[in-house]
């Protein structure tokens, strides 16, 4: 289950809300980074943690896209293919990443290293093609400038 | 006053309400599948389009509020091709697949389908493919079928409050389930089931096990479970009990059900019935005629009379019985047997409390309305959780909580763990000290109030004893009791099974007293009430009224045409206690179990093995019947008329559904042997017992049989209460214990079963098939167990093997123990003391080791 200091850090969340269950998104994302992905554990730590009932938090999370629904590696590339992104050559790094890594959507590399998804317009349109990087926005992206900034996080 | 017009039809309403609900009002159907009267409104499955004038399209009617010259038309053409088309939507994913469905003949959707025709689709696609689920013990789950109306998951959450099922996922991959996916894991209440309009939620007892029309008869009848008095409809087949149904407007559950109600029925056609009387014959049990077993009883009880008298003469009597039963069971005993030994298991709980009560407050304190919980805006909750006890009163503590009312737990109570706006946990068994606190602090602010002198009386001496206990919560306690307009008090029995049980007692007393509370007891089984009002009391004829006040006894006497003994009986512990010491050699006992359901049950097993002769009438072979010397097979309560008092003292009818291939009705068999005692009893139905208490009892003056059948028979009948309360507290040394011990164990509770009833029902079984020591979770891991480990546990004598379950919201070193699985209950290990004032078990301080198995 959640440790003193996470279940602390959910009492300040839930302390800005007027009710526990508006607080519910926000300690999905500290229990995901706590488990890993919205494990069955994870949703019943925040269950617990909210006193909320576990079927409804498993509602929640499942209705969002964001959060990771199946184990991940440490760092999760999103990388945008919507039009912008695909004129200016996101494709190529999708083979690219394909190529070098063996990530296909929705997959992880061996090491346990990187996820990949490949989402819809994340708002780079001027500095596309981009991906985030976990929470690191990164646009103007080339195979090289890709390869690169992937050798920063280990 | 609104005023549309519907149809043409010009209708009238004094509330805004939804167009839907003025038309269905008004007898104008609209179909609706997502819509239901017992949940808020949806809007999701948009087939009750309905026409507006002046609005441009078409209109949902479920959530549209009618205003003032709105004119409505719900069928046209335009309306008929918008519905053909939801529908054609909504079967783009439904199998049809209505010849293996169970719910064809009372599926909502198929009814639509076949009146709107669109069972052609034009859709060419795939439709989505999911196995139906059958990993749950008894809920099967379809989401084929499902047509994601939400009515289960919005009936679990906003009426049950179990908030077990959720949709899950979104778009087209949207799909009811519960948390763990497979596994309902919930109270089982199946209101899911009751409300899904399609064949999505079925329930597995039933499936592909009959058709819904192929049912011999519907019977409205009354649960038998609690004492809460469910009304459901009985379905039969071929002798044989096939549902349950609750129905919208039928009774105080209105459309809702608990577990027990809802699978429990089926105990009822369990095999091993008894099907024959039994005698004991060179000291094992054989088939005899009924005529031998009666003479035999004859013989022996007016041999004990006659040698002995009739003090040597007890009767157990039996809260599953029907009034009518306990009514001429106790007359029987008083009048062909000459004895007041009279009492039954609600010894235990219900009717010590309720009788003490009574004489401090008046005859009805306890008569409340269950829905009356719902306005309160405080309710203290005690001694037990309404939501195990008496589900369906439990869920209007929910409901409560929902509209705001301010929910205080005093003690465990799982149930409403997310309800409750303040928990306080005394120190074990230390319940009355912080009752009596509370009280003394109410008192200051609210005392004395000149109302009932003995109580203000005993208030007052409190107030120089008492010390605020140092628990947490006390003073938010105090002032939120403080803070109630309608305080309401909802009591189980755990505290009344303390030898200190009466100053408990005492305490919530003096607290409905000063609050003007409404004052709930929780009642295990469905009759509790009505066995004390039928006199089934070592100290009360019918209508409550004292046996050794010489006027009240005369009276009966002249009506029963017999002499009764003027002395008070013997309660429940001290029948069994006297028969050990062969007091008592003849012990009757009408549809009870007490060698398991009394505590001690090795020294009341003894107690009874002393005994010369034990009759007991049940309808299965108990551990009673099994030491028994005479067995006489009853009914059981789907298979006789009668009535049955609920906890509210709502009296209500029992109605046969089915016909019993054997066995008589407990009063008939009790009639069979006065009448060869030579105490008539000429009792052609039910109907002429009930004239009888009403021609006898001044509080059922105003009682017919017919009121009882149409529904409206609410305290106190147009009778007349006894007005009296006693003028001088009863009280009794203090007795001051420690309890320093690592585990206290205490009987608990369970929502699945009830008594000894429920161990043959195989539905309820299947949810809840072995006992469990539920323990709080940070004991166990201190302990180094988790939930489901098997432990040995060591009381002082005996012990006993069991699994734990660990449950995060007990913190006091409490360990609980149900009393309802063969050879595994609680009462085995529990030894008691009793109360010497309410002469209720004290089950407090039995101290036990677990160690890991």
């Amino acid at each position: 289950m959640l440790s003193e200091t996470v279940l602390k850090e959910i009492e300040e969340i839930k302390a800005k809300y007027p009710s526990a269950r508006s607080a519910l998104l926000p300690a999905l994302y500290v229990a995901q980074r706590e488990f890993g992905w919205q494990s069955e554990k994870a949703m019943q730590a925040v269950a617990q943690a909210l006193n909320l009932p576990e079927a409804e938090v498993r509602g929640t999370a499942t209705f969002y896209s964001m959060y990771k629904h199946k184990p991940m590696g440490r760092h999760l590339i999103q990388l945008c293919t919507n039009v912008s992104c695909m004129i200016l050559g996101a494709e190529r790094l999708v083979d690219f990443l394909k190529n070098r890594y063996g990530l296909t959507q929705n997959g992880t590399t061996a090491d346990g290293r990187f996820s990949l998804v490949i989402m819809e317009c994340i708002g780079g349109c001027d500095m596309a093609p981009a991906m985030l990087l976990n929470t690191d926005f990164y646009g103007d992206l080339t195979e090289e400038k890709i390869g690169e900034i992937l050798g920063g996080y280990k | 006053m609104i005023t549309i017009t519907i149809n043409g039809k010009e209708i009238k309403l004094e509330k805004p309400v939804t167009v839907l609900e003025a038309a269905r009002a008004n007898g104008i159907k609209i179909p609706a599948l997502c819509a239901h009267e017992q949940l808020e409104k949806y809007g999701g499955c948009r087939l009750c389009l309905v026409e507006v004038e002046k609005m441009p399209r078409l209109q949902t009617s479920c959530t549209l509020t009618v205003a003032d010259g709105m004119v409505i038309k719900t069928e046209s053409e335009n309306i008929t091709k918008a519905r053909r088309g939801v529908l054609e939507f909504l079967l783009i994913n439904h199998p049809l697949d209505c010849p293996v469905c169970d719910k064809a003949g009372e599926c909502e959707l198929q009814d639509l389908v076949s009146k709107y025709g669109a069972s052609a689709g034009r859709f060419k696609e795939e439709k989505r493919k999911t196995p139906e689920s059958h990993e749950d013990r008894i809920l099967a789950r379809n989401m084929e079928r499902c047509i994601l109306c939400t009515r289960c998951v919005r009936m679990c959450k906003d009426v049950q409050g179990a908030s077990a099922l959720t949709i899950v996922e979104r778009g087209g991959k949207s799909r009811m389930e519960p948390f763990s996916r497979e596994s309902f894991n919930c109270e089982y209440c199946g209101n899911c089931h009751t409300v899904c309009p399609v064949g999505a939620i079925l329930a597995r007892p039933n499936i592909h096990n009959y058709r819904p029309w192929q049912i011999d008869r519907e019977v409205e009848t009354v649960c038998p479970y609690c004492g809460v008095g469910c009304s459901f409809i009985l379905q039969v087949r071929d002798e044989s009990i096939k549902r349950t149904i609750p129905k919208l407007g039928l009774g105080l559950n209105n459309g809702l059900l608990c577990s027990r109600g809802r699978w429990g029925y089926d105990f009822a056609n369990n095999p091993e019935r008894l099907k024959y009387p039994l005698i004991r014959k060179n000291g094992k049990l054989e088939q005899s005629s009924w005529d031998e077993a009666l003479g035999l009883i004859v013989n022996k009880l007016q041999t004990i009379k006659n040698t002995q008298g009739g003090k040597a003469i007890a009767g157990i009597a039996s809260p599953r019985c029907t009034n009518e039963d306990n009514y001429v069971f106790q007359k029987f005993l008083r009048t062909a047997c000459q004895t007041n030994n009279i009492d039954s298991v609600s010894r235990l709980g219900f009717a010590s409390a309720q009788r003490y009560f009574e004489d401090i407050l008046g005859q009805g304190i306890t008569a409340n309305m269950i829905a009356g919980l719902k306005n309160s805006d405080v309710i203290i909750v005690l001694g037990g959780d309404p939501t195990a006890v008496n589900p369906i009163l439990g869920l209007s503590v929910r409901a409560a909580a929902r509209n705001g009312a301010k929910i205080v737990v005093i003690g465990n109570a799982k149930g409403l763990e997310r309800f409750k706006t303040l928990k306080v946990t005394p120190p074990v068994f230390k319940e009355a000290d912080v009752l009596e606190a509370v009280l003394s602090e109410i008192a200051k602010v609210k005392g004395p109030r000149g109302e009932k002198p003995a109580i203000d009386k005993r208030i007052n001496e409190l107030a120089g004893k008492y010390r605020t206990p140092e628990i947490s919560g006390f003073n938010e306690l105090k002032e939120l009791l403080l803070s109630g307009k309608s305080v309401s008090i909802v009591l189980g029995t755990d505290i009344v099974q303390r030898t200190n049980g009466h100053k408990a007692l005492f305490a919530v007393a003096g607290i409905t007293y000063l609050l003007e509370a409404r004052l709930y007891l929780l009642s295990e089984r469905a009759n509790e009430q009505g066995l004390i009002d039928m006199g089934c009391l070592p100290d009360a004829l019918p209508g409550g009224r004292p046996l050794n006040i010489n006027d009240f006894r005369k009276r009966f006497e002249t009506s029963w045409g017999s002499s009764i003994p003027s002395d008070n009986g013997l309660t429940l512990m001290e029948i069994v206690d006297a028969s050990r010491d062969k007091k008592i050699k003849a012990l009757y006992v009408m549809g009870e179990n007490p060698a398991f359901n009394i505590p001690n049950n090795p020294y009341v097993k003894e107690a009874l093995s002393a005994l010369e002769f034990l009759v007991v009438q049940d309808i299965f072979l108990t551990e009673t019947a099994e030491i028994a010397h005479v067995v006489l097979p009853a009914l059981s309560w789907s298979e006789k008329d009668g009535t049955y008092t609920n906890l509210e003292r709502r009296i209500q009818r029992l109605r046969k559904a089915v016909n019993a291939p054997s066995g008589m009705e407990d009063w008939k068999i009790i009639s069979e042997v006065s009448n060869r005692m030579g105490c008539k009893m000429q009792y052609r139905g039910t109907e002429e017992i009930i004239d009888e208490i009403a021609d006898i009892s001044p509080l059922y003056k105003g009682l017919t049989y017919d009121e009882i059948t149409k529904g409206n028979c609410l305290w106190p009948y147009k009778g007349e209460p006894l007005r009296g309360v006693i003028s001088e507290i009863p009280a009794a040394p203090e007795k001051s214990d420690d309890y320093k011990g690592d585990f206290y164990l205490v009987p608990e509770k369970l929502l699945f079963h009830s008594g000894t009833l429920s161990r043959r029902s195989s539905s309820l079984n299947r949810i809840c098939p072995e006992p469990s020591l539920k323990i709080g979770e940070g004991h166990a891991q201190r302990l180094g167990l988790k939930d489901g480990d098997n432990v040995k546990i060591h009381a002082s004598d005996g012990n006993l093997s069991i699994k734990i379950s660990t449950d995060r919201y007990i913190k006091d070193n409490l360990v609980f123990i149900s009393n309802n699985f063969e050879g595994r209950g609680v009462f085995s290990l529990l030894r008691y003391s009793l109360d010497p004032v309410t002469k209720a078990p004290g089950l407090e301080g039995c101290e036990i080791k677990i160690e890991k198995a």
